[in-house]
Order: C-alpha cells, then structure tokens, then sequence
C-alpha cells in the first residue's frame, strides 16, 4: 500500500484483525456515523454491520464499562476514546475493570480490550483536548501501553495489541495523522508487544529515546547537533512502553554513556522519568554525563497557538542534546 | 403467585442462614478473626431470600450478576460456601485464592461479575454482558444488575440504563434500598420517593415493593426476570432497612438508634415467621430447629475454612496470573 497516512493505517489494522475474528468489536462515538471523529473507521459500519460497529451515546463511563462486560464474555472490542483526555471519564474501566481482571481471576481469563487513545496537541484545541494520557495509565499494574508513531508501525502494532488477550492502552498522536509512508499490502507477521524498540537512527555518542511527535522533534534536532559538533546521535522508538525493552535501552547507553529522553506529556512523573530510571539502575556506571529529558512542561496546554509554549521544540531538544553531549 | 410449602420455608432458611452468618461476621470480626471490611446484611434478609427463591423458580434460567456490599447469601447460592467464604476469608481455597476479596470476586463460570469498588460501575459491566448474551442469541440467560440506594446516585448507572434501553438489553437493575448509604439517608441522596420512578426517564418499567417481605420480592424479581428476558430492561427497587453500621465498629453518631429498642417490630424474619405460622407452614419447634441448623452450617463452614491456608506470595506475585503472555511489564 502506497502512501499510506497513519490515520488510514488505524482502519487498515482494525479493519485487517475484524475481518480474520468477528469477535472483533469496535465500541465508542460517531463511529457507525462518521467512522469516528477522525474518519479512520469509515465504511466499517457498512462492511461489519452495526453489530459490530457499536455507535454509543457520550457516555465514555458507560460504554468503557460496557466494553469490560462484553469482554468478559468472549468479545475483543476496540474501544475509542474520541480524544485521550477523555478517558479520565473511562479510567475505572480501564484502571479498575480491565487491568485488574485477570488477576483477581486468577489467571483464568484475560479481558482482550484495545483502549484507543488518540492524544498530543497541535490541533491548538486547548487544554482538554490536547492532553498526553500514557503515564496517567502506566502505573496500573495489569495495563500494557504502545506507542507507535509511523503508518507502518501503528498498523503493525495496533494489530498486535487487538490479537493481545489482555488490555492493552494504545496511544497514537493526532498532530502527525497525515505522516505518510508505504506499509506492506499485508503483514506477514504480528510483531510482539515485547522487545519492540527500534533504532530509528544509529549512532555512538549519545542516546533519544522518543515516540510520537517528539520523535519527528528529535530527528530533526539530531541533524542539526551532529553537523555542528560532528557527533553521531542513536535516535530509539520504544515503539511499545509497557513492556518497556530495556535491553534495547541497556545497549545504547552502554555504547553512548549519555540519554536524552523526549516526549510530549508532562515531565513530571512522566514515563521519560521511568526511562532515565531503568537506565541508571543498570548503567550508571557507564555515563559520562547527567541524564537530560525534555518533554513538556508541567502547565496545563494553553488555548490556540499558546500551546506552543507548553511544548518541547526542535531547538528546545538541540538544547537538551548540547547539554547532554558536554 | 403461588409457593409450596417446600419454598416458602426454602426462604426461611436462607433468611435464618443471612441472619446468623451475619451475626457469626460480626463476631469474628470483634474477636478479630476476620480482617477487612465486610458488611453483614443484618435486617435485609428477606432480599437476599427473596432473590434466590425467584432465581430457583424463574423460568429464566441463568443469570449473570455481581455481589453487593451486603449480598453474602446470594454470591454463596452463586459460587458454592466454600469458593465464597474463601474468598471472604483471604484464604486459597476462596474462587480467587482470597486475592479479590467478597465484592471483586470474579468467576465467569460461576456467572459472577466483579464489582466495581466505586459501585456505580458494575451496572455499565453488566450491560454490556447483557449485550453479549443477546448477540450470542442465549435467551434464556439475562443480566441480574443489584446495588443499593447509594451506588445508583452514581452516573455510571444512567449511562448503563441509557445504553441497556437503547439497545433493548436482557437486564434486570435491582436497587436494594435499605435507607441509608454509609451515614447518608436517602433523603439527602435523592429527591425520588421511589428510586425506581428513574425508570420512566428510560421508558423502563419500575416497580418498588417491600423488601422486608421475601414473598414480594420473589414474585417482583421474576417478573423483572421474564420482561429482562424478553429484552424490556426494568428496574425493582425493594425497600428494606439496614440494622447495624456501615461496617463493624461504625459508631452511627449520624442516625437516631432508638430503633434498636424494638427491633422485633420491625424484624423480617419474626414478621415472616408470623406468615408461615398463620398458614400452617411452620411451628415454633421447626423454628429453633431452623435457627440451630443453620447457625451449626455457618459455624462450621466457616471454622473449617480459618483453617484453610492463605494464597502464598508464589501465588499473590504470580506473573502467569497477571499477563497471559511474557508480553506485560515486569512484577
């Protein structure tokens, strides 16, 4: 498939696991209307029926709930959440519900949701539509969280977390919807939730670690810093942070003795910090230099071009790389 | 409706046996045998009787449901003495192996749903499990949604009624209001006579009867059983009235206790007794003998099961038991 944009590989993958298994369900609003807010699922209603397209009223509470019951007796839903923030709304189902279900049941049976969470800003949308959710989530024991950034991945990986028997949170950034790329015209294989990570870039001097739109941020940034001070940078998508792939993490630091962490949530008690975390348990000893993350700030996402403010820039994260690189 | 002898003291039993379970909890828990917070039905009894006798006689045959806070009876009728009072115990021989506890208590085999510890929430669970049982084409088998006149303040339970009506889903919403929600009288909670008059928001049928009388509740459950069978969601509300404290040791400086000095106006069982004894059914020999036979049934389940082990911390920290596969993060 040529040109593929990452919203049109969110149906692609949805659409790819609901035709192999009709337990395959999607739940949340506009969907069997518009294909959701953002379209990706247009044409689903069509071709699965409404029975499997469930087009709920706003009541992400009550249809997050509803989509544990249905698990609960065979069914796999995808469930949306039209912006990530509103999962606040579903935290119980997700939180309370889908993470704890396994356990308490003693192994027997797992509860196999996808929790969609289209997050990040860009779309100048304010404090409440703009939110980075993962780290809200990536405390509850029990949880699995991707975080794709590309067409091809986001394809790959959201067919993984639907074929996932367990709850798997899968947050993917709205401001870089129209990325494109070729993806295979089929996937070969379903890649595993584990040792995901992926060496965007290699290099020897220092280690990003970054996903989404902080990513793109570091990739650019990285250009800049290696032209100007002749090192090389190693640029690593986790692609997947609960399991984290620490050894891909392990490997680079040793290699490099120096970290930069970046993403779009807030710093503060972010997942950058559990990053900077596995790292200095295992390589402490191996770093020539402070361990630096910039991510976004720790204000609410302010109103319209405001947001900027609240955001880690390209130059922001050459600044950080200069940092970490002295 | 009518009732053979052998049910109408069928529900004896079970109102007797809610009664001195009750009553043994509250004394393990003063003597400190039994950690954690449970909540004794004392004074409810005729619901859980009247509940069980109407799953029994139901022409629906399988329910699925969840526990309440004060629902011990119903989840053993559910899960079996030894799998329920296990699980209340904490010990490994509980349906979870004591790790969820008396209202998180998950058994899909045993058709019981967790609860959800917020409350509300168990309703919107419960909906979509009706959905599934309708999708799966099982119409003998319904959703059997309890909770008490606090949990059903909570939102999650409109968007569950919104949702099951909408889709015309096989469940039946139970309130089981026993008047006040831990120091909150109803009053404060709502400004409804009748908790189920919300069913009319919904185009529901609600009906309230008393629930001090297990009769009354038995004949409303199975009817609010047949119209949730035949994809009409309804609301039963049953008015009761709670005994003892919000949980053991509660000291309820929030509410006149001066009922307490004529419990036996206002008893369920005593008022039962008088019903059965007018028609017959039952003597006061038969009445020591239920009392003493169930009292012995509880006692004994229950020393039997102290002596059970607890779940090790292999079992508590096992990995398997919280991802199905290595794909999950780290204990």
């Amino acid at each position: 498939m040529n040109n593929v944009s990452m919203l049109a590989s969110i149906g692609v993958a949805a659409g790819e696991e609901m035709a192999k298994d009709e337990k395959v369900i999607l739940v949340g609003e506009d969907l069997a209307t518009q294909g959701s807010c953002w379209g990706y699922f247009t044409g689903f209603a069509d071709k699965f029926g409404k029975d499997r397209v469930l087009n709920m009223p706003l009541c992400e509470q009550g249809y997050s709930l509803f989509s544990c019951g249905a698990a609960m007796m065979g069914y796999k839903p995808v469930v949306e959440f039209m912006f990530a923030d509103f999962a606040a709304l579903g935290f119980e189902a997700v939180a309370d519900v889908s993470a704890k279900f396994r356990y308490n049941s003693g192994g027997k049976n797992s509860l196999p949701i996808v929790w969609l969470c289209p997050e990040g800003a860009g779309a100048r949308s304010g404090c409440q539509h703009s939110q980075c959710v993962e780290s809200w989530f990536a405390n509850v024991p029990g949880l699995k969280i991707a975080a794709p950034t590309t067409p091809g991945d986001v394809r790959a990986f959201l067919r993984a977390a639907i074929e996932d028997p367990d709850p798997v949170l899968f947050c993917f950034h709205k401001a870089i919807f129209g990325i494109k790329e070729d993806i295979p015209d089929t996937l070969d294989e379903v890649p595993s939730l584990k040792n995901a990570a992926k060496i965007v870039k290699p290099g020897s001097d220092l280690t990003v670690v970054a996903y989404h739109r902080a990513l793109l941020k570091c990739l650019e940034a990285a250009e800049q810093v290696e032209k100007e001070t002749g090192k090389t940078i190693e640029i690593i998508d986790p692609r997947v942070l609960i399991p984290f792939d620490k050894e891909a993490l392990y490997k680079s630091v040793k290699k490099t003795g120096r970290l930069l962490v970046s993403h779009e949530a807030p710093e503060r008690g972010g997942f950058g910090a559990q990053i900077i975390a596995y790292a200095m348990e295992e390589c402490a000893g191996d770093m020539k230099s402070n361990p630096v993350s910039v991510c976004g700030k720790n204000i609410p996402i302010p109103w319209g071009t405001l947001e900027d403010y609240a955001l880690p820039s390209a130059a922001d994260i050459k600044a950080g790389m200069l940092k970490a690189l002295e | 409706m009518s009732f053979s002898n052998e049910e109408l003291l069928d529900m004896y039993s079970d109102m007797v046996n809610a009664r001195v379970m009750g009553e043994q909890i509250i004394e393990y828990i003063k003597s400190g045998r039994i950690a954690g917070a449970i909540h004794p039905s004392i004074g409810q009894e005729a619901i859980s009787a009247g509940v069980i006798q109407a799953f029994k006689k139901s022409p629906v045959k399988k329910n699925y449901g969840t526990c309440t806070h004060r629902s011990q009876r119903i989840s053993i009728w559910r899960m079996g003495w030894k799998p329920f009072v296990g699980e209340l115990l904490g010990r490994s021989t509980g349906v979870n192996s004591g790790v969820s506890g008396e209202y998180h208590t998950t058994d899909i085999d045993g058709c019981t749903i967790p609860a959800t510890g917020a409350l509300g929430g168990t309703w919107g669970i419960l909906a979509g499990v009706a959905w599934a049982l309708k999708q799966q084409g099982r119409k003998d088998e319904i959703c059997f949604a309890p909770y008490g006149d606090g949990a059903v303040q909570e939102g999650a339970t409109y968007e569950a009624m919104n949702i099951a009506t909408l889709y015309k889903l096989p469940i039946l919403f139970f309130v089981e209001n026993n008047q006040i929600a831990m120091s909150t009288p109803t009053t404060q909670e709502t400004v409804l006579e009748n908790i189920s008059d919300r069913a009319a928001a919904f185009n529901m049928r609600g009906v309230t009867v008393d629930g001090n009388d297990p009769i009354a509740v038995c004949e409303a459950i199975i009817e609010g059983m047949d119209l949730a069978a035949k994809c009409e969601p309804n609301i039963v509300e049953a008015k009761t009235f709670r005994w003892e404290g919000h949980f053991i040791g509660d000291p309820q400086t929030y509410r006149d206790l001066s009922f307490r000095d004529h419990l036996d106006d206002i008893d369920p069982i005593i008022k039962y007794e008088n019903v059965l004894k007018e028609q017959g059914v039952i003597d006061d020999r038969m009445i020591v003998q239920v009392h003493d036979d169930e009292r012995k049934k509880v006692q004994d389940i229950f020393e039997g099961t102290f002596n059970d082990a607890p779940a090790t911390e292999e079992m508590v920290m096992d990995y398997n038991r919280l991802y199905s596969n290595d794909c999950g993060g780290e204990l």
